[in-house]
């Protein structure tokens, strides 16, 4: 396999820029690499789920349309996420749903 | 034969038990027992409640109503209480803002910057090797922007200090890469215009040159006599990743002494004073001297002496007894360290301060057990009588465990004391008390790990660890690992958890699971290992433990999965039979006193 190791990110199309910005900042400032994706559309928890099993690292990221975050590990059943964000949340909580699918990858308290 | 119905109920001083049976002739047998809270404090009126509901659950359990029971037995209490104090007795202070030692957990590039603190908004005017301080509010991409600039300018920008959790995205987007310290909460205080120096050391190593006394005069350019003022410094930052140092005219780190007053202990014809601030052996050591202790006070005004008083009034609520006339019997010292945040610091440091733990026992010859007796009657509609003193009713319980004989000794583990009696071969009996047990345990446990919350720090104590791996296993502090079939939530993910009975509980700190593991035994040991020693060479035969032959552990902290290992290991070098008592072969550690009192009953009449 050649893929590099990263949390795959997966949005439906023009994310808002500031909240896949704030995500992604979260897992780089942790030091694991993201790798972004467009996909169709589908709700939150599957975008999340479905970037998890695409992940070497078995970790990913959902952002909808709207611009609620997901933070997903494979092993889960997809109704249950790590953690959620909601639409709309201040930087700091798109900081941390970027920081909690790093904290996964690296096993350290979330 | 008749069968009448007996109970037999012991009121401790946390939970009270009641153990029921058919007395025909002189044989007893047991039907059912049961376990409630003690209802307010051993030996008040207050018990009745209490005691009333755990001879309801017993026969509920033996399958029989009220209406058939005999007789309740009760135990004469020996009103023991037990008070706890927590005395800080260093302090570690920063002044004029000379070091940051908080250790982020994500600093940015590697390596030693030495230049002068400029504020980022500034930097156009600085010249030299700069320090850029950066404020909250700045945006990860405009300082980098900023530092970059700065640097294609031609200024030797050689660290950074960031009030926000930016290190490595700062550092990730510089030309030139350097050492960042980030989280520096009160960044705002940091010296502008002063020498000052940055250490990131690469992952898993720490820092070497900021932790060392001449690497820090080095950097300065330190005389001698210079030197040895910052050598504090160097030691309050050893073991960190991250450092930042900053030069001021008169910046220190003291570890200062607070004196907490003084404890005044009197027994056998003397009165000697000791400062709490010597520490546990001090004060043991002087204990020792005046044994027997007839009383004990502390200096009015100071914390000591506040708790003291306290133990003391408690007593005359129990007792009716005016205050002047209750007596401090004993005192437990411990020594343990309480981690707390620095005063002086910017980035919320914590340091390990000392402190000293004291729990002090009150015992009187007056009960109220009497009123408790009657009340019982009255709510049960039966008899109900004081069936005999608890330390013999103990080891008359105790020695229905298989194995053991006279001489025999109990050590009852409870919450507030640790209590020992003696039963030898003439058949007389003795007994003590001695301060300090379960709740000193727990507060220990509390306030080493800084956890905020008593549950958490009496699950630390009741159940052995485990980390969290991953969604579905955990590694158990022994290293055997459990897998869950369904997904573990993610609030103990990669946590260090108690193994409960309802599921891993999360513990609230950021030490491995052997750190906290380490603090429980030793909490433990510091408790129930010295008390056991102390309690047995109060009842044993001219104080010597070889000549006691079994000792059984009674008591709720019996049941505790490391405690009896723990005093086992201690009496090992005693030549001593020590374990858990297991009352009438079958009742466990529980029920001694309250098996006991049943069988006295039967035996009198």
């Amino acid at each position: 396999m050649t893929e590099k190791p990263a949390i795959v990110l997966r949005h439906t199309g023009s994310p808002d820029p500031v909240v896949l910005r704030e995500v992604c900042a979260g897992a780089e400032e942790e030091g694991v690499p993201t790798r972004v994706e467009q996909v169709r559309d589908a709700d939150v928890l599957a975008l999340a789920h479905a970037a998890a099993l695409e992940s070497p690292l078995e970790t990913g990221i959902g952002i909808d349309g709207a611009g609620g975050v997901a933070v997903h590990h494979a092993s889960l059943p997809q109704d249950d996420p790590v953690h959620q964000v909601e639409a709309g949340s201040p930087r700091p909580d798109l900081r941390i749903a970027g920081r909690t699918a790093a904290r996964i990858v690296k096993v350290l308290p979330l | 034969m008749t069968r009448r119905l007996v109970v037999g109920v012991d009121i401790g001083n946390s939970t009270t038990e009641a153990s029921v049976a058919a007395v025909s002739g002189d044989s007893a047998e047991y039907l059912g027992t049961a376990l409630t809270h003690t209802t307010g404090v051993k030996g008040t009126p207050e018990n009745t409640d209490g005691a009333v509901s755990a001879v309801r659950r017993a026969l509920e359990r033996a399958g029989r109503t009220e209406s058939e029971v005999e007789t309740v037995l009760l135990n004469e209490a020996t009103p023991v209480i037990s008070g706890l104090a927590m005395e800080t007795i260093s302090e570690t202070i920063i002044t004029e803002s000379t070091m940051i030692g908080h250790n982020p957990a994500t600093p940015g590039g590697e390596g030693l910057g030495v230049g002068t603190t400029v504020a980022i908004d500034a930097l156009a005017g600085a010249s030299g090797p700069t320090i850029a301080v950066v404020g909250a509010g700045w945006d990860f991409d405009d300082v980098a922007t900023e530092l970059n600039a700065a640097t294609e300018r031609g200024l030797e920008v050689v660290a950074a200090v960031l009030a926000h959790d930016d290190a490595v995205l700062v550092v990730n987007r510089l030309r030139v890469p350097i050492p960042v310290v980030d989280e520096v909460g009160a960044v705002e205080k940091v010296p502008l215009g002063m020498r000052a120096a940055v250490e990131v050391a690469p992952p898993g190593r720490t820092i070497r040159t900021l932790s060392d006394s001449y690497g820090l005069a080095s950097v300065f350019e330190l005389d001698p006599d210079q030197t040895k003022q910052v050598s504090p410094v160097a030691r309050a930052l050893t073991g960190n990743r991250s450092a930042v140092v900053v030069r001021t005219p008169s910046g220190d780190v003291t570890d200062r002494r607070i004196p907490v007053g003084t404890l005044t202990l009197t027994g056998a014809g003397k009165t000697l004073q000791v400062d709490v601030d010597a520490g546990a052996e001090a004060i043991m050591e002087v204990l020792g001297r005046v044994q027997p202790l007839d009383d004990a006070t502390g200096e009015a005004g100071t914390h000591v002496g506040g708790m003291l008083a306290q133990v003391r009034d408690t007593m005359t609520d129990v007792t009716g007894q005016p205050a002047a006339e209750i007596r401090i019997r004993d005192v437990l010292a411990v020594d343990t360290f309480v981690p707390k945040e620095v005063r002086g610091g910017l980035a919320g440091e914590v340091a390990p301060e000392n402190a000293v733990a004291l729990a002090a026992m009150v015992r009187t010859s007056r009960s109220r057990m009497q009123v408790v007796a009657d009340e019982v009657a009255a709510a049960l509609g039966c008899r109900a009588e004081i069936g005999g003193v608890e330390g013999e009713m103990a080891v008359r319980g105790a020695l229905t465990t298989p194995g053991t004989a006279v001489p025999i000794a109990v050590l009852d583990l409870g919450g507030g004391s640790t209590d020992a009696a003696l039963l030898d071969r003439d058949g007389v009996s003795s007994a003590v008390h001695v301060a300090g047990a379960g709740e000193l345990v727990t507060k220990l446990i509390g306030s080493e790990l800084a956890l905020d919350d008593r549950e958490q720090a009496e699950a630390v104590k009741r159940y052995p660890l485990a980390k969290v791996e991953s969604f579905f296993h955990v590694r158990h502090e022994d290293g055997t690992v459990q897998f869950f079939p369904e997904p573990l939530p993610s609030h103990v993910f990669a946590r260090v958890v108690t193994m409960t009975p309802e599921g891993p509980a999360p513990v609230a700190t950021r030490h491995s699971v052997d750190h906290v593991r380490r603090v429980r035994r030793e909490a433990k040991r510091k408790v129930f290992a010295v008390n056991a020693v102390r309690a047995l060479k109060q009842v044993a035969p001219g104080g010597s433990l070889r000549m006691l032959d079994f000792v059984v552990l009674l008591g709720g902290s019996a049941l505790d999965f490391e405690i009896p290992d723990l005093i086992a290991d201690a009496l090992a070098g005693f030549g001593v039979v020590c374990g858990i008592g297991n009352v009438h072969g079958s009742e466990g550690p529980r029920n001694a006193v309250a098996t006991g009192l049943v069988d006295a009953h039967v035996a009198g009449s």
